[in-house]
């Protein structure tokens, strides 16, 4: 870094961080939207979780006493509930199911006839439905001992049911399903956090500069435009970093508050963040040029944000398309492929695989674009239609 | 010394300085005179390197324009416009002295600067505070401080006290008058007869990109025998639109 750009550099780094909206937007929201979200999460399913753990709320219709009647009121996952009117109790959400036993039960289940139960419930109700699943899988097991009973008395052993056993194991080092959901939000996130991290710092340096008419006496100081350029050009990376920096440190906040967040044994291997890192400083290096570009072409703050925020929706695509990308059968086409290259490189890391012909490939386009858009970000830096364009 | 040779600049097929040739002598104060939208600010962004002339050249406190214009930059300081352009988030001094570091000063020779330009445009209260909830007049002084920390030869103002209310326009009077006693050239862009008439030796009236006249206020008022300078100046743009 040659004299001028250093100055540049710490100036900017100073002036953008004493700035409370890129404070806000790029250090303040990324460590608060995935707690947030962890959160509300957290909250809708410890609701789901504690309803599953307590014994079913039904009402039982039933004409005279019977076999599982007397089954279920015996089971401790089932709560009968007396109610006058069943459909209004299920309305209010008072009974989650009712159970209507059909007549001469134990009759027709001694004569091998098969007797009617149903149930009803409210299907537009997560906790009718969930409740609707407990209590089928309760009168399974209830089905299931009648099963057993009529074999028996047949003489014949109830393992005839059961041709083959079924075991099956997982063969991940580590984590199962959350390092399932671990492995489709963590690419997104940093890839997206690392590329448009920059965005605020990048307005105000090339935009901001502009519209508070500081451009012009800097253009005639003795630094040259390419030193200015470079200064600015550092901060907005810097800036990118912090704010995928501060993406991670909200995402282990996230996972701290709920664990099933992510699963609580989603670990990173020191080589694995060392290959993340790597990738998205590219991405951060990459796009903070043509975001400084861009900026820089616009006449004012305003134009510039309305330019920019395009480049986010932009990143969005490539990152929604590979969220169900298996880490372990990346397309060997995706390493050529912008954005989608970091994300699979990201993706193979977190389920261990560390293959280096990818990394050198997505390395290699991304030194490309790297070196395009710093190209014509000069080109722009040093046209004057572009920087006195107002 | 400023010397200007044939400059001119063309954006596509709008001509907006037309071959214009001046001097301006060590110490003195020139005037562009024109109206807006006659080039006076695309001739001083010419000269001041933001901008590079179709054709022709200047030079400037002994530096060739097109082929120096590092050094070009090293002699000179600029104002412009009313609005300061500052930045907000720095204090007084930060501002001053990221101006200074840029023209190439020790960190040393800025804070001499600084405390001495402080006392001559009495802003030691408020020196070490961020400019942002400055009042207009403050915020003017730090600009015309920023604008001369590196000590330049030459200083280009255009239009600085458009926008600007009376104590504004006062401060940077008052300024203009001492950098001229200190032996500064200056070039002095304007639209306003009373500000040229107030400061400057020598006066060239642009009009739709071309030179119209360069002369001394005197020679001017002797050749037109007139003594107000608002009609020699509309009498002569009115024969060019006529």
């Amino acid at each position: 870094m040659n004299k001028f750009t250093k100055i540049v550099f710490k100036k900017e780094m100073m002036d953008t961080f004493r700035d409370k909206k890129t404070i806000f937007s790029s250090i303040i929201i990324p460590i608060i939207i995935f707690p947030l979200i962890a959160f509300v999460i957290g909250l809708g399913s410890s609701d789901m979780v504690k309803e599953s753990k307590e014994p079913v709320q039904i009402a039982l219709l039933s004409e005279e006493n019977n076999e599982l009647e007397m089954f279920l009121k015996s089971n401790n996952n089932v709560n009968i509930i007396k109610t006058k009117d069943y459909r209004k109790s299920l309305d209010k959400l008072d009974v989650k199911v009712v159970v209507k036993i059909g007549e001469d039960f134990d009759e027709k289940i001694k004569n091998g006839e098969k007797p009617e139960i149903s149930l009803i419930y409210d299907d537009t109700s997560q906790k009718s439905e969930m409740a609707k699943s407990r209590i089928e899988q309760i009168i399974l097991s209830y089905t299931n001992h009648i099963v057993v009973r009529r074999l028996e008395n047949e003489g014949i052993n109830p393992q005839i049911l059961e041709p083959v056993d079924i075991k099956s194991s997982s063969v991940s080092k580590e984590g199962g399903t959350g390092l399932l959901l671990f492995s489709m939000l963590l690419p997104f996130m940093l890839t997206v956090w690392s590329a448009v991290g920059g965005i605020p710092a990048a307005t105000d340096l090339g935009a901001g500069e502009k519209e508070r008419q500081t451009l012009e006496p800097l253009l005639t100081t003795k630094a040259n435009r390419m030193s200015i350029l470079m200064g600015k050009y550092f901060t907005v990376v810097l800036a990118g970093i912090i704010a995928t920096i501060a993406s991670l440190i909200g995402f282990l906040i996230a996972t701290k508050i709920n664990p099933e967040f992510l699963g609580e044994s989603a670990t990173l291997s020191i080589k694995s963040i060392v290959i993340i890192t790597l990738v998205c400083l590219e991405m951060a290096l990459a796009f903070s040029s043509i975001e400084l570009a861009i900026s820089f072409y616009a006449r004012n703050f305003k134009e510039a944000q309305t330019y920019l925020s395009p480049v986010s929706i932009l990143l969005m695509v490539p990152a929604y398309l590979t969220m169900f990308v298996d880490g372990r059968a990346v397309p060997e086409y995706y390493f050529h492929i912008p954005i989608i290259n970091t994300i699979g490189i990201i993706k193979e890391v977190i389920v261990s695989v560390y293959d280096f012909k990818h990394i050198l490939i997505t390395t290699g386009w991304n030194l490309v674009y790297i070196a395009l858009f710093l190209i014509v970000t000069v080109k722009m830096f040093e046209k004057e239609t572009v920087i006195f364009r107002n | 010394m400023i010397e200007v040779n044939s400059l001119s600049k063309h954006f596509k097929d709008v001509v907006a300085v037309d071959n214009i040739s001046f001097k301006v002598e060590e110490g003195k104060v020139f005037g562009l005179l024109g109206e807006n939208g006659a080039g006076k600010t695309t001739t001083l962004r010419m000269l001041a390197t933001m901008l590079k002339p179709t054709t022709g050249t200047a030079n400037i406190g002994g530096y060739d324009l097109i082929q120096e214009p590092a050094d070009v930059r090293g002699e000179i300081g600029i104002l412009f416009g009313g609005e300061t352009g500052l930045y907000d988030r720095l204090s007084a001094r930060e501002n001053i002295e990221y101006f200074g570091l840029l023209n190439g000063m020790t960190k040393e020779d800025i804070n001499i600067q600084i405390e001495k330009l402080s006392h001559s445009l009495e802003m030691k209260d408020y020196v070490e505070r961020r400019v942002g909830k400055f009042s207009k007049g403050m915020k003017q002084k730090v600009a015309l401080a920023r604008s001369i920390v590196h000590n330049p030869s030459i200083m280009f103002f255009d239009e600085p006290t458009s926008g600007l209310d009376v104590t504004a326009v006062r401060i940077v009077h008052k300024f203009i008058k001492e950098l001229k006693s200190e032996g500064k050239t200056i070039i002095f862009s304007s639209h306003s007869m009373n500000e040229v008439e107030k400061l400057c030796d020598e006066v060239g009236i642009i009009h739709k990109g071309k030179m119209i006249e360069v002369s001394t206020l005197e020679g001017l008022k002797e050749k037109f025998k007139e003594e107000n300078l608002e009609e020699i100046f509309i009498s002569l743009v009115g024969e060019k639109n006529e």
